[in-house]
């Protein structure tokens, strides 16, 4: 019976002693480190780290608010998905797609988003970025539909666009090379009451954006306002406010057919 | 007192409980270093890529997303605020809060069995080592020598000491040397961020630190090793109390399971916080996510299972000298 | 001249909860003697063993053994005692070997040489090293009495040591107690519900029935002092009327007469029957056993 030989037995119970001992170290420092007031070493926020991994695929960034994460779509993909779809079918590279819509998300909150440094780093890396934003600032979940004719649609238009002029900037100083789509304005009230005087406010809405967009290289403004125009409660969620499957693909063929290789 | 322990050793060896228990582990650590893998796999897959940085990002769009839909709980909603806010300081601050390798696997293998896997394990031990005594009648014989029933209980009691110390060990070795298999045996300086204080308006990073891997994991083991001592003791006073390894088993499983159970819908049941099952997840201090119950934490459970833990203790002694052996 | 008492038990009373399971015992022990102690299931002969043990707690009286009080000497009391509670229950997944020093280790100064010398005394020095689960009962119970003379005890107290035993090993085991008590001087306390087999192994018996000792004496004074004579007469009744009419008679089924012994009177009541023209077929001097004695003393007290 060498298995319980005797020397057997002592040098498990002293093995076992051993990590008994270090196991007591161990909650001694776990009670010490929780309890230790001041920490010695904060960690400092670091700056991101210019190296650009070499990539072999194409990189797409999305940004933006629920019309960038799909809500509406009964399958998830939203017009995001449905794009990358269609380039995955054209190109022969991998793609790589980073969709950091939020939903609800108002031109003040990407431009929040937009100086963190891992999305700064995210659009550093970017072939391709895609904008929804602007929705949220102008109906307000329905409350624009009540007020659109007070004067502080022109204040909020203001705030947006130069949240927007920012958000702008700030891609293209992180990326100067990535095409940048923006996806306007459609108008989901527009066979409402006020339906046309709605339809106005959200033309001009899309006529400034896109002045914005224009005085920046490489972004290009994309127009939705026509798709959604006639019929547009085929191409609406049940909410009545997104898109649709069918209105989230109009959309993508639309950024579709503008895409170059 | 060596002498004994030496005995109680010898029988336990002979038992060979450690090696079926060190199966057991070896073969959950492997299921488990598989399911991992596949994690890792199918993410990088979905998103394209394997960096991190994207990877966390994306996580917290996600979690973000689920923070906007209205149908979820005000208590899952705070849950996941904190853990949006330490994902965003763990991307802030350019640290991977999971770097891979065999290290980082065994920190959330302690943190995942702390509560009910590894006690399982123990219990497994302890809930015998008086019982079984009883069963075989060989009681009678251990109780009619020159030495004083005290002592051959806390012979059985160090030698538990000693044999969940073993079982910690093992669980840690073997959750390295497997995972490591895939995952690589690297990775023990790693940075990771400790400290995070959850208080009522969310979560307060004043006081994070920033250790090594290796000291995290040290703290990680002494945390699973009371735990696990107290769950030992616990089970260790019914195996006095109840004469059948069995009925001890029982109840002792009843009662983790249920601690497991209590601790994701006891939060407006506040005395709850009292039960020791429910405070067995200690690592998560360390790691800094939201308390079953407001108000509790490291020093707290720490108090609570201490008390138990002597109660326990105090019983067991007890029962064990006055009891007349039949 | 008397021999020095070994064991000592005084005024012993065990309650749980109302019952008193154990009324005022009170015996001795001395050095060289096998004691026995007889009582049917249930007679709280377990109970005093374990007891005398220390597995129970007395609710009064005192246990000394060796001269050591148990409640307060007992790491002495328990030096000078070796026992097997009921059957000798050791650990199965251990070796005969490691069973032996696991117990020698609770002993002070009890080395290898020690569990050499009592293996080969009850003759298992060839498997020794095997798991005691692969041993028969007989061996179970010689590595239990092993393992209680470890210690050099001067005291042994065994539970039922023959319960289980094939008639060889039953025989086995008595000599070998025996020995232990002649050669070795030990005192040996056996319980047992056989009378056949405390007859045949002890030097004095104590007799228990629900809790109280009914009488303590040597085996053959018991004995002696109820000797029988079996009248066997014709014509019976006629028989039967001279017999009463000069002692006790008992009668029995098979148309028996039973008187007590007397050297004296036995030849005077066989001459006045012979006168009363009774012829006597048969008189027979019955050596009495512990059985019927048994049944007396305890009334009727159900025994195997």
């Amino acid at each position: 019976m060498s298995f319980l030989n005797k020397n057997v037995i002592r040098s498990i119970t002293v093995i076992s002693v051993l990590f008994c001992l270090l196991w007591l170290i161990g909650l001694g420092f776990a009670v010490g480190e929780y309890y230790a007031g001041k920490p010695e070493k904060v960690p400092e926020t670091n700056t991101v780290s210019k190296k650009v991994e070499n990539k072999k695929g194409l990189t797409i960034l999305a940004l933006g608010d629920s019309l960038t994460r799909g809500t509406g779509d009964e399958t998830g993909k939203g017009y995001v998905g449905v794009l990358m779809d269609e380039i995955k079918e054209k190109t022969k590279r991998p793609v790589q797609l980073t969709n950091l819509g939020i939903n609800g998300q108002r031109s003040d909150q990407l431009r929040k988003q937009i100086r963190e440094k891992e999305v700064q780093r995210q659009i550093q890396k970017a072939d391709m970025v895609l904008v929804t934003i602007g929705g949220n600032d102008l109906f307000r979940g329905g409350q624009g539909l009540v007020d659109f004719q007070a004067g502080n649609i022109a204040a909020i238009e203001k705030k947006y666009l130069d949240n927007l002029k920012f958000i702008f900037e700030q891609i293209r100083k992180s990326n100067s090379k990535a095409n940048v789509f923006f996806i306007g304005l459609y108008n989901p009230f527009i066979e409402l009451n006020q339906g046309k005087e709605m339809s106005k406010v959200v033309r001009h809405w899309n006529y400034d954006s896109a002045e914005v967009s224009a005085a920046f290289p490489k972004i290009v403004f994309v127009p939705t306002f026509d798709l959604f125009e006639l019929k547009v409660n085929d191409y609406l969620y049940s909410d009545k406010f997104h898109p649709n499957s069918k209105g989230y693909r109009l959309i993508a063929e639309r950024v579709a057919s503008l895409l170059t290789w | 007192m060596n002498k004994l322990i030496q005995n109680e050793m010898m029988k336990l060896i002979a038992k060979k409980r450690l090696i079926v228990i060190a199966i057991i582990i070896g073969i959950l650590v492997m299921l488990f270093t598989y399911a991992q893998y596949k994690q890792v796999q199918t993410q990088r897959e979905k998103l394209g890529t394997s960096d991190w940085r994207t990877i966390l990002q994306q996580q917290i769009v996600d979690t973000t997303n689920r923070l906007s839909s209205s149908r979820i709980s005000d208590e899952w909603k705070k849950q996941l605020q904190i853990s949006l806010q330490q994902q965003q300081y763990y991307l802030d601050h350019d640290i991977n809060p999971a770097e891979p390798g065999a290290p980082t696997f065994m920190r959330i293998f302690l943190e995942s069995s702390i509560d009910l896997f590894i006690p399982l394990m123990v219990m497994v031990i302890a809930s015998d080592l008086v019982s079984s005594e009883h069963s075989l009648g060989s009681i009678k014989l251990l109780l009619t020598r020159p030495v004083k029933r005290w002592k051959v209980l806390l012979s059985k009691y160090i030698t538990l000491c000693l044999a969940v110390s073993l079982v910690i060990a093992i669980a840690g070795i073997l959750s390295y040397a497997i995972s490591g298999v895939v995952f690589g045996y690297k990775g023990w300086g790693a940075p990771i961020l400790t400290g995070f204080n959850v208080t009522d308006t969310g979560l307060n990073t004043s006081e994070v630190k920033l250790l090594s891997l290796w000291k995290f994991l040290l703290m990680d083991f002494g945390l699973v090793w009371f735990v696990s001592i107290v769950v030992g003791t616990l089970s260790f006073m019914l195996s006095v109390l109840i004469r059948s390894t069995a009925a001890g088993m029982g109840v002792m499983l009843a009662a983790l399971i249920s601690g497991a159970i209590l601790s994701n819908m006891v939060s407006s049941w506040e005395s709850a916080k009292y039960f020791f099952m429910v405070n067995l997840r200690l690592t998560d201090y360390m790691k800094g996510t939201a308390p079953p119950i407001e108000g509790m934490n490291l020093s707290f459970s720490m108090m609570v299972l201490f008390v138990w833990w002597a109660a326990a203790l105090l019983v067991s002694f007890i029962v064990f000298t006055k009891k007349d052996v039949y | 001249m008397e021999k020095k008492i070994t064991l000592s038990v005084k005024n012993l009373k065990k309650v749980i909860g109302r019952r008193e399971i154990i009324k005022n015992l009170t015996f001795d022990l001395r050095e060289g003697e096998v004691f026995g102690f007889l009582g049917p299931n249930g007679a709280g002969k377990t109970t005093t063993i374990r007891m005398l043990v220390g597995l129970i707690k007395p609710t009064s009286g005192s246990i000394q053994i060796c001269g050591n009080n148990i409640e307060d000497h007992f790491q002495e009391a328990m030096t000078s005692l070796g026992c097997i509670v009921e059957n000798p229950e050791l650990y199965p997944y251990l070796s005969g070997y490691n069973n032996l020093l696991h117990f020698a280790r609770m002993l002070d100064d009890v080395g290898d040489e020690r569990i050499r010398e009592v293996t080969e005394l009850v003759g298992l020095t060839e498997r020794i090293h095997d798991k005691v689960k692969t041993y028969s009962l007989g061996m179970r119970q010689r590595l239990g009495i092993a393992q209680a003379l470890l210690g050099k005890p001067k005291v042994l107290i065994l539970d039922e040591p023959t319960n289980g035993l094939d008639p060889a090993g039953i025989r086995e085991m008595r000599q070998f107690i025996r020995f232990l008590a002649e050669e070795e001087g030990l005192s040996v306390l056996v319980s047992s519900h056989l009378l056949s087999e405390i007859q045949l192994l002890c030097d004095r018996v104590a007799i228990i029935s629900k809790g109280v000792i009914i009488r303590v004496d040597t085996v053959q004074q018991l004995l002696e002092n109820r000797e029988r004579v079996v009248w066997h007469i014709d014509p019976f009744e006629k028989g039967k009327q001279v017999l009463s009419s000069l002692t006790s008679i008992e009668e029995k089924d098979d148309r028996t007469i039973l008187t007590d012994f007397d050297e004296k009177k036995t030849p005077e009541w066989n001459k006045r029957l012979v006168e009363a023209g009774v012829s006597v077929i048969e008189i027979n001097r019955k050596m009495p056993v512990l059985e019927d004695l048994f049944l007396e003393l305890t009334g009727g007290d159900t025994i195997e």
